[in-house]
């Protein structure tokens, strides 16, 4: 009887043993990386400045849900400056894992810059929690240390683009297509996505002009007379957002009218653009339909206009811009948030097991979140719009693709 | 095609003569490595930025702006730091980590005070006050202009010939001032001139404000042929302008002017048939020139005038 009772005590004690043993931490120590300086800054500081924003907010609140110790604490931003640079990034994420031991990882904006950690944190088998680096190759099912939180996979983000030239192009005359992009794995991705696309299609419609170029060029002014002897009906410009400044830019100044042109950055970093290309520059040019314009169902986290309201009196200098990646960083945050509500642990396979269980469930501000079992944002996605001026001069979004989110009719060939 | 990139080219070389130019003075006066170069320039496209935005003026005011602050920066930098340089070892060495150094401070402070994004000028802006000549001369005040019977920006024409009047007054400063008949004489040889009762300081000093103010002018131009400038611009623009100054002869600044050409014209035909390559020819003409000939192109000729 002795005995038995002795096992049974054992046996309990070893059940009971993880809870014991976990004691709450002080903080959650996230830690991730953002670049002050250099080519990526202008993108890479609204995702941090917004993940910050979301730190402040939820430490004057007390800390974050962690229902592996079924109490708020708070969060320790663990943050380094890699100035753009992806060597000293490697350096920098090995040290947030190795040195800072950090309970999470979140990686900087941008594929570029994404790419260093995806490796490191597989080998230190850490799950990273991935921003807005949507390059296909960071996702294979060998890799389950990895999710994309806020942008569509490169893969499948430029679709709508694709199934619009191909699907209604025909109809209004497009029939030759021209793609520039930049060399690297966010805008390499999606040059090969839409040109597998438009193949597959089938349609009739023919590629005549598909060059990449280094992603630091600033000027396209013989590029653009290149594409113009080409004589395409539409022109895919796939880039950064200094790409599309200079693309647009010089567009302008050389006279170019193409007919149909398409740009990633005035849809995403709208108040950047316009600052730099101005309205007329903008006018009638093709690009992705942000979430700010969709007015996304939201069951966790603050609306648009409360977001837009808190991050304009955060960050009233205007030196950091409003738009997709500042919604992009706030949505990681989000999920974090998510993640750690309902995460029962705070091991990696665990975090991991806990942002899928929301894949589908969490509906943000940025839409859907949704992944696919690679961990591939496939939520999130958006729409073909095209930029046209209001009544008042200012510049307004008009869905155009797909038809069920049309919000009015494209202006083709551009005036 | 070809034609195109041959007049792009020479357009965007000319202004590059004028980005590398103020460099290759510094170093041939000095022997001073100024890494800091391209943060110069960055520091001209915000005044030319703020002369926009806050006084609503044509940025072409922003030139003897932009050359005036910074020949003054100039002065007051070279008494800071040049003296204590020349009196080391070996200055030219140190220069490479001090001017380094003063690059990232320049960098730090201006995200500091400016933020990190992307700010350029309306293209419509640069050249206002010139609309009655464009429109004489182009039928247009605000389109681009036509050369051999193609369409360039007007920015990049008025940049070259900005370019042209600023390295013709370079010249001028060289050849027919008694300042700059000084100032070759210490660029020839810098103990003999010292030797011989010239004020080598004051000739330094004079020429180290003159190449920053040349690096400010070209800034003043940088949002129109970048597209955009940030605090981050510096960098790029001082690999590039070594490609110049070292193609068209480190030490000379007029070759600088054949250097900016030569670069301009090959990288406007790099990128018509070899798009994806184009940002490694400032690398491969350094490497090219160091190996076939490191005097550079107009090396020889002056090095013995």
């Amino acid at each position: 009887m002795i005995r038995k009772l002795a096992s049974a005590f054992a046996a309990a004690c070893l059940l009971a043993a993880p809870v014991l043993a976990a004691e709450p931490p002080a903080e959650i120590k996230i830690g991730t990386l953002y670049a002050s300086s250099g080519r990526y800054a202008s993108i890479s500081m609204p995702v941090h400045s917004a993940l910050k924003l979301w730190v402040d907010q939820k430490n004057a609140d007390g800390g974050v849900y962690v229902k592996a110790f079924d109490k708020k604490i708070p969060i320790k931003l663990v943050a380094y400056d890699d100035q753009s640079n992806t060597a000293t990034a490697s350096t920098l994420y090995n040290q947030l894992i190795t040195q800072d031991k950090v309970d999470l990882l979140v990686a900087d904006s941008g594929s570029v810059l994404t790419a260093p950690a995806v490796a490191i944190a597989r080998d230190h088998k850490m799950f990273l929690f991935d921003q807005t680096g949507t390059g296909a190759s960071f996702f294979s099912k060998d890799n389950p240390y990895i999710a994309l939180m806020a942008d569509p996979v490169s893969t499948i983000w430029p679709k709508p683009v694709a199934d619009f030239l191909t699907q209604d192009g025909p109809a209004l005359g497009i029939k030759k297509i021209a793609i520039l992009y930049s060399t690297n794995e966010f805008t390499g991705t999606q040059a090969n996505a839409v040109r597998k696309f438009i193949k597959d299609s089938g349609a009739p419609v023919e590629i005549v002009y598909d060059q990449g170029v280094p992603t630091e060029t600033t000027n396209y002014t013989v590029i653009i007379n290149n594409i113009r002897a080409k004589q395409p009906d539409a022109v895919i410009h796939l880039g950064y957002a200094p790409n599309d400044i200079a693309f647009l830019r010089n567009v302008n100044e050389v006279g170019v009218k193409f007919k149909w042109l398409f740009c990633i950055y005035p849809g995403l970093e709208t108040e950047l653009l316009e600052k730099n290309v101005g309205v007329k520059g903008l006018q009638h040019v093709f690009t992705y339909v942000p979430p700010s314009e969709l007015d996304y169902p939201v069951n966790f986290g603050m609306k648009m206009p409360e977001f837009r309201a808190l991050w304009n009196k955060s960050f009233p200098d205007g030196k950091v811009e409003f738009g997709f990646n500042a919604v992009a960083g706030y949505t990681t945050a989000l999920v974090i948030e998510k993640t750690l509500s309902v995460a029962t642990s705070l091991d990696q396979m665990e975090l991991r097991r806990a942002v899928f269980s929301l894949s589908g469930q969490l509906k943000t501000l940025d839409g859907t979140f949704a992944l696919d079992d690679m961990g591939g944002q496939i939520g999130e996605l958006t729409p073909l719009g095209q930029l046209e001026l209001d009544d008042h001069g200012h510049l307004k979004f008009v869905a155009v693709y797909p038809h069920d989110v049309a919000t009015g009719k494209p202006v083709y060939p551009r005036p | 095609m070809l034609v195109y990139a041959l007049v792009a080219g020479l357009l965007f070389g000319l202004y590059f003569s004028l980005v590398g130019i103020g460099l290759n003075l510094v170093f041939g006066v000095m022997r001073i490595v100024n890494l800091a170069h391209g943060d110069f320039l960055m520091l001209g496209a915000f005044i030319a930025v703020g002369v926009s935005a806050l006084a609503a003026l044509d940025p072409l005011f922003a030139v003897p702006l932009a050359f005036v602050v910074f020949v003054l920066v100039g002065l007051v930098l070279y008494r800071l730091l040049v003296p204590r340089l020349q009196g080391s070892v070996n200055p030219e060495m140190l220069s490479i980590i001090l001017f380094f150094g003063l690059s990232q401070v320049i960098e730090a402070l201006t995200t500091i005070a400016f933020g990190t994004s992307e700010r350029s000028i309306p293209s419509s802006e640069l050249g206002a006050i010139l609309a009655p000549l464009r429109v004489r001369l182009f039928g247009d005040a605000d389109g681009p202009v036509e050369l051999f019977g193609q369409t360039f920006p007007a920015t990049w024409a008025i940049s070259a010939m900005v370019s042209v009047i600023a390295i013709g007054l370079v010249y001028v400063y060289l050849y027919r001032t008694r300042l700059g008949t000084l100032t070759r004489a210490v660029m020839s040889r810098r103990d003999e001139a010292f030797a011989t009762g010239i004020n080598v300081d004051r000739v330094s000093a004079a020429a180290f404000g003159i190449g920053l103010g040349l690096a400010a002018v070209a800034g003043v131009f940088a949002p129109f042929m970048f597209g955009s400038v940030t605090p981050a611009f510096g960098e790029d623009a001082t690999v590039t302008s070594f490609a110049v100054v070292v193609l068209g002869s480190l030490g000379n600044p007029l070759g600088t002017a054949l250097g900016g050409v030569v670069y301009g014209i090959s990288y406007m035909l790099v990128q018509t048939y070899l798009s994806s390559w184009a940002d490694l020819l400032p690398y491969v003409l350094l490497i090219l020139i160091l190996l076939l000939r490191p005097s550079g192109l107009l090396g020889r000729r002056v090095r013995v005038a």
